[in-house]
């Protein structure tokens, strides 16, 4: 029982069904927002979900058959309320002894959304042609570390004149998850055979004094910190797998980089690896000699770390 | 003059004879593969199940009924099911190796009234007839219409270890 015990598990990705952009805005589900003087239309899920039972359904039906094939679905609705409670809760909240309030940055308010690891991006269509109808099915599964798409399940439905619409979503779900599942399948494989994909930008604080090109001597060798950083991130990623996109003396980005999915820490246990805990890795070895640096890590999205140089 | 064309027509037949007996042999070997399944997709089945009309080919009708539940199955397992009918291709539930990798289980799972046969449910009973029923040189070759309980057979072969779960690992 107790090796058990000692071997973790890697991180499970959460999954939630969204609709797409597009079809929120065809449907109507929308707010319009004047931004810079641009008028722009912003998907509200809210609405779509109080109104649409056809979406219900659709997510309903998806719901239990990822639950059937163990990743029980994140729900949009109960996340976009449990967001409004807290909120609540948060601006109500005081301490007992002192009565201060919780202690919430802009930057925090901005970022309490529903996420997940993984979206599902849906959109359906039924068109009539004569007496018939017709549905038009399109699923994208989106990692939300890389933006890529990892799965899709796309295509028209037979043509029915008897079929109402409920049952052509539910013949549309049942044909095309399979497929989905899959891909979403093979991904997983890749993950675990290459790592998780993510992304790592180094930044640096204004009031820094350094910068990435700065100059270090590291096992005799004389480069830049920014070298440097990518030497650390060729021995620690799966295969030496990144690549760096922007190069600075102030940005350093990197993106597919290839994190392991488990690392063993120092009491030797395997435990499931995640983005801020890689970056944190980068962070400590910043902090050692030569370099003595301070740095913040700064987690923006799933998938997307940022390392700030010069101070916390 | 004579024997220059005598021996020019002898080698012009064994060649023939020779692509002939290659021909034959590529196909008693296509009839006898393990990967060669014909099926079509009838449509969207109903939830869990996949509905496929399956080619089975054997001595009398009835055999070839017989074989073709199995080919439903194990087209299912190692080579899925082609789109049509309004139903979008679903993948294999394992490779195309797959047998190779398992092929002790398999061998038991697939023998005379083994347990391939709970996951099917035969829609037309008894032997087909007209254009489902086709007799051949040494044979019959018949369709069946089948519905096959893709969920369940996915588990059962992930409960014995045999596919991969699709949160496995994590």
């Amino acid at each position: 029982m107790l090796p058990l015990l000692l071997v973790g598990q890697a991180k499970k990705p959460t999954i939630m069904v969204v609709p797409s952009d597009a079809f929120c805005v065809g449907k109507g589900y929308y707010l319009t927002s004047n931004i810079s003087g641009v008028t722009q239309k912003i998907p509200d899920y809210k609405k779509a979900m109080q109104e649409d039972s056809q979406l219900r359904l659709v997510i309903t039906k998806m719901g239990g058959i990822m639950a059937d094939r163990g990743f029980p679905l994140k729900d949009l609705e109960q996340t976009l309320k449990n967001i409004e409670t807290e909120s609540a809760e948060l601006s109500m909240m005081a301490s007992k002894s002192s009565g201060a309030d919780i202690n919430e940055t802009p930057v925090d308010v901005l970022r309490r959304t529903a996420k997940a690891d993984i979206i599902m991006d849906l959109d359906y269509t039924i068109q009539k042609q004569g007496p018939k109808q017709i549905i038009t099915f399109n699923l994208r599964g989106l990692d939300a570390y890389t933006n890529k798409q990892v799965a899709a399940a796309a295509g028209v439905g037979a043509p029915s004149s008897f079929a109402t619409a409920d049952l052509l979503l539910e013949e549309a779900v049942l044909s095309h998850m399979d497929g989905f599942n899959g891909q979403l399948s093979r991904h997983f494989e890749n993950m675990f055979q290459y790592g998780r994909e993510v992304t790592v930008v180094v930044r640096v604080w204004s009031g820094s004094d350094v910068d990435l090109e700065e100059e270090f001597t590291v096992n005799g060798e004389i480069d830049a910190l920014s070298m440097h950083i990518e030497d650390w991130m060729a021995e620690h990623t799966v295969s030496g797998r990144f690549s760096t996109v922007d190069a600075t003396e102030n940005l350093l980005k990197m993106e597919q980089v290839r994190i392991p999915m488990m690392y063993t820490n120092t009491r030797g246990r395997e435990i499931a690896m995640d983005t801020r805990r890689f970056v944190s890795e980068l962070s400590k070895y910043l902090s050692d000699t030569p370099f003595n640096l301070e740095t913040k890590v700064y987690q923006r999205g799933l998938g997307e770390c940022w390392l700030i140089i010069g101070e916390k | 003059m004579r024997t220059t064309t005598t021996l020019i027509f002898t080698l012009i037949i064994s060649i023939l004879s020779i692509s002939n007996a290659q021909t034959r042999k590529d196909l008693k070997a296509i009839y006898n593969s393990q990967y060669s399944y014909e099926l079509m997709c009838l449509g969207v089945g109903q939830d869990g199940t996949k509905a496929i009309k399956v080619w089975g080919y054997g001595k009398t009708a009835e055999k070839a009924a017989f074989n073709a539940k199995k080919d439903a199955v194990a087209a299912v397992i190692f080579k899925g099911v082609p789109g049509g009918n309004g139903a979008a291709p679903t993948p294999p539930i394992l490779g195309p190796d797959g047998y190779e990798k398992h092929e002790a289980f398999f061998d038991n799972f697939f023998k005379a009234g083994g347990m391939y046969l709970s996951f099917i449910n035969i829609t037309n009973d008894g032997a087909p007839s007209g254009t489902d029923r086709i007799k051949m040189n040494k044979g019959f070759k018949v369709a069946i219409y089948a519905s096959v309980n893709f969920d369940s057979l996915r588990k059962y072969l992930e409960e014995q270890g045999i596919a991969k779960k699709l949160d496995a690992g994590f």
